[in-house]
């Protein structure tokens, strides 16, 4: 209704994304805000931005599984492998000692998604019968499973302390994350990595907006809240969990080959429980169930030990080495991020989000904010 | 009123100006002179340096510090780098108008691609070039950003595959070499092998070393089936090593060619010299530590019997103007290991280069990038004198050197057989990497 924006009339209108003026120009003004950051940051931190973006597609994945439906999932860093893998195997060159098809972008990063959304498909059944604790465990199991087969599947990838190339962003025979020149201005790898990042980021973030906001959003939040009641009203619950799992482990794909390809080099060795964890922390700091929530958490995630590298020039006693001093950046680090959790869990279960939301009402409603 | 008004204004904008002009120019006259000159390179003195006169060039370190597989060999190795500027620093310097420094971007890569890559792009602004860059697989992880920056670097590492690349100058000989030499040296000492095994890890190192082992068999005349190409992987992930030692004692091969760690190595030779096998081992250069051959060390005898290693240049005690110089620096107290003297080695065609550049006039990153292709590497005698143009096959370094396990050496060991080039690695053309990575 003009003039009164939060009054809605119909339930479209309640949820749709963009729904009130200020949110429409917040967002306008946050997404010109991202595309002409890169040009005002060193290479350094455009890269890191990028892992930011690209982590928070791995998040979202994590919290529609986890946030929306409720299903715990420890094994994220499982299918963060296998979308690497399957990217770098369908990219790779095809005269090395591992695996390569020589494929293009348009191909790979697909597959990157479906096939570990496909390898979710045929966990899922499985993992559906679960819950809690006890999907949890299972999830681990997943984890070390993939953990083994990484280690040993020599000929995929190239085994530990190896390792192989990632994926390469070639598309109809260029390579689209090489630095060009651009009417005299010079275009950084790290620049177009981190345009490649905003955009994917985008389409995946609209695509799980209208999942969650669809019949069955709705239905992975009645499993979620009480899954019993749910399957009394006719919500099957296998179903939903499998859509779940199907959706997350594509999301987790995409962003395991666009990680890689950050580095260039994929490690076996590098999917474990801690990465899993990592992304956990993500959305639990981030916040549980919201978008906006698991790309703060990322952000939060990913820049926090560079922020952290800064500390010694403020405090004398923090080591900016590895070694020595009272405290190590590492070690200070870790803790911080340990801290960071337990803070979170216990002063704001609702995550950045929901310090954010607090924050927006209390000035909606300032002066009478009591 | 009016017009003085405005011409102070035009006054002090072409003051501004001037300052802006004169803060810019600032970095082209440097002490060089006509020397041009970009990122990495400043005017100022290097930290610490007595060279008021002098500019700095600074050059990054990425080394495996703290917790990677290699950091007993990285820390002296970075040491021995540290020594080996610091005596470039004392002397004249680059051209008598720069010092270099490697201490401010010296990062630890963890051993881990994703560390490398990253503190690279954050020292990427403040660096000319890389002094170290340890271990094949981080380099190769950003031989990509390498490109896009003309980044030269010196490796840390000696897979077949750097001869191929511009960027990367490396020093002695790689492993393919290596295996070829030792089983040539090997098969004169005690006669032609009729059985031949290599066990190694896989990857850039053992691959290397094996594909090496699988040439000279092939030129030499000798099977090697498959089932001889044992794949092993370092105790933290294989717990232990008694699959390649079983299949030693069911093959009982007359030489088994090592490519692993310092610890698997003992473990390899020390039990299956316990289960009977009479044959050799020649191991790779890492597969040496002096710390097998303590007292302690269970596999003490058998290493001291059987086993002998491939060296790319001779250990620190040796008599050279290098290594006497090395020594020098070292002081009183001789380093941990000959990572030290690897460190030393490995950094001299980044001061061939750098003086290169210098005489072209030209210290930027591309001007050090077109250099390479004109320089020749003195090593003062530690490795003969090598020319970085040229293709792969003629700059292929082919000598290596035969070591044993020796108490009474300086660090642990010492030399059996001088640098030789064995007839098979003589007759090799390199076309391409023995092992692809």
């Amino acid at each position: 209704v003009r003039g009164r924006p939060e009054l809605y009339t119909t339930y479209e209108s309640d949820q749709a994304p963009l729904g009130t003026p200020a949110k429409r120009t917040w967002f306008g003004a946050l997404l010109v805000g991202a595309l002409v950051l890169p040009f005002g940051l060193t290479s350094e931190l455009n890269a890191l931005v990028a892992t930011a973006f690209i982590s928070a597609i791995g998040a979202i994945g994590l919290n529609i599984v986890t946030g929306y439906a409720g299903q715990v999932s420890l094994g994220h860093a499982f299918f963060l492998g296998l979308g690497a893998y399957t990217a770098a195997v369908l990219s790779g060159p095809t005269d090395r000692s591992v695996v390569g098809l020589g494929l293009d972008m348009w191909i790979w990063l697909p597959a990157a998604g479906l096939v570990p959304a496909i390898v979710g498909l045929i966990v899922a059944p499985v993992a559906a019968r679960l819950k809690g604790l006890y999907l949890a465990i299972v999830t681990l199991g997943l984890v070390f499973l993939g953990e083994h087969l990484f280690r040993e599947m020599r000929f995929l990838t190239g085994g530990p302390g190896t390792g192989r190339s990632a994926a390469k962003m070639e598309m109809f025979g260029t390579r689209i994350d090489e630095r060009t020149e651009i009417f005299g201005y010079t275009v950084t790898r790290e620049m177009k990595l981190y345009f490649v990042g905003l955009l994917v980021l985008l389409v995946l973030a609209v695509l799980a907006k209208n999942l969650t906001r669809s019949k069955v959003g709705r239905a992975f939040s009645a499993v979620r809240d009480r899954d019993i009641a749910a399957e009394v009203m006719g919500v099957s619950l296998t179903r939903y969990k499998v859509i779940a799992f199907a959706v997350s482990s594509f999301y987790a794909g995409i962003c395991g080959a666009l990680l890689s390809t950050l580095t260039g080099f994929i490690e076996p060795t590098g999917f474990n429980l801690l990465l899993s964890v990592n992304f956990l922390a993500m959305i639990l700091i981030g916040g549980v169930a919201t978008l906006s929530g698991s790309m703060l958490g990322a952000a939060f995630v990913v820049l926090l030990p560079r922020l952290v590298q800064e500390i010694p020039r403020l405090l004398p006693f923090v080591e900016g080495g590895s070694t020595g001093g009272v405290i190590t950046t590492f070690q200070l680090e870790t803790l911080l991020f340990g801290a960071g959790i337990v803070a979170f869990m216990i002063l704001e279960p609702r995550g950045i989000f929901g310090m954010w939301v607090r924050t927006r009402t209390y000035w909606k409603a300032w002066p009478f904010s009591y | 009123m009016k017009s003085i008004g405005r011409w102070s204004r035009i006054g002090a904008l072409v003051g501004i100006l001037a300052l802006f002009a004169a803060a810019c120019g600032g970095d082209d006259a440097g002490p060089g002179g006509d020397v041009k000159t970009g990122i990495g390179i400043t005017t100022a003195a290097c930290p610490g340096s007595t060279h008021a006169d002098r500019g700095c060039i600074y050059l990054g370190v990425l080394s495996d510090l703290t917790v990677g597989p290699f950091r007993a060999l990285a820390v002296p190795l970075t040491e021995g780098q540290k020594a080996f500027w610091k005596r470039v620093n004392d002397g004249n310097g680059i051209g008598g108008k720069y010092d270099v420094d490697i201490t401010k971007y010296t990062r630890d890569n963890k051993y881990n691609t994703q560390e490398h890559v990253a503190q690279l792009r954050q020292i990427l602004p403040n660096i000319l070039a890389l002094a170290q860059s340890l271990g094949t697989p981080p380099t190769i992880a950003a031989k990509d950003i390498m490109e896009d920056e003309n980044l030269v670097a010196a490796p840390a590492s000696w897979w077949s595959g750097w001869a191929f690349d511009e960027l990367v100058i490396e020093s002695g000989h790689n492993y393919c070499v290596e295996s070829m030499n030792g089983l040539d040296w090997a098969s004169e000492t005690f006669g032609k092998p009729d059985t031949l095994m290599a066990v190694h890890y896989p990857g850039d190192y053992g691959g290397d070393s094996a594909a090496g082992v699988a040439r000279w068999a092939q030129a030499n005349d000798v099977a090697f089936p498959t089932a001889n190409d044992v794949q092993t992987a370092p105790n933290a992930t294989a717990g232990n090593q008694d699959a390649p030692v079983a299949a030693i004692l069911r093959v009982k091969p007359d030489v088994v060619m090592l490519a692993t760690g310092p610890a698997e190595m003992a473990e390899i030779v020390g039990k299956a010299a316990a289960g009977g096998f009479k044959g050799r081992f020649v191991g790779s250069s890492p597969t040496y530590n002096p710390a097998v051959i303590a007292p302690t060390s269970p596999a003490r005898t058998a290493i001291l019997g059987l086993y002998n290693f491939v060296s790319p240049w001779a250990t620190f005690g040796t008599n050279t103007p290098a290594h006497n110089a090395m020594k020098a620096a070292a002081g009183s107290t001789p380093p941990a290991n000959d990572g030290y003297t690897s460190g030393w080695i490995w950094s001299y065609p980044m001061k061939a280069v750098l003086e290169k550049a210098f005489d072209l006039g030209d210290l930027t990153r591309e001007g050090v990038r077109a250099a390479v292709k004109q320089t020749t590497v003195d090593y003062e005698g530690a490795l003969p004198d090598k020319n970085l143009g040229g293709d792969a096959n003629t700059n292929v370094v082919r000598q290596s050197l035969i070591s044993k396990p020796d108490e009474k050496g300086l660090l642990g060991a010492s030399t059996v057989k001088e640098f030789f080039v064995g007839p098979t690695a003589k007759d090799f053309s390199f076309t391409e990497p023995c092992q692809k990575v």
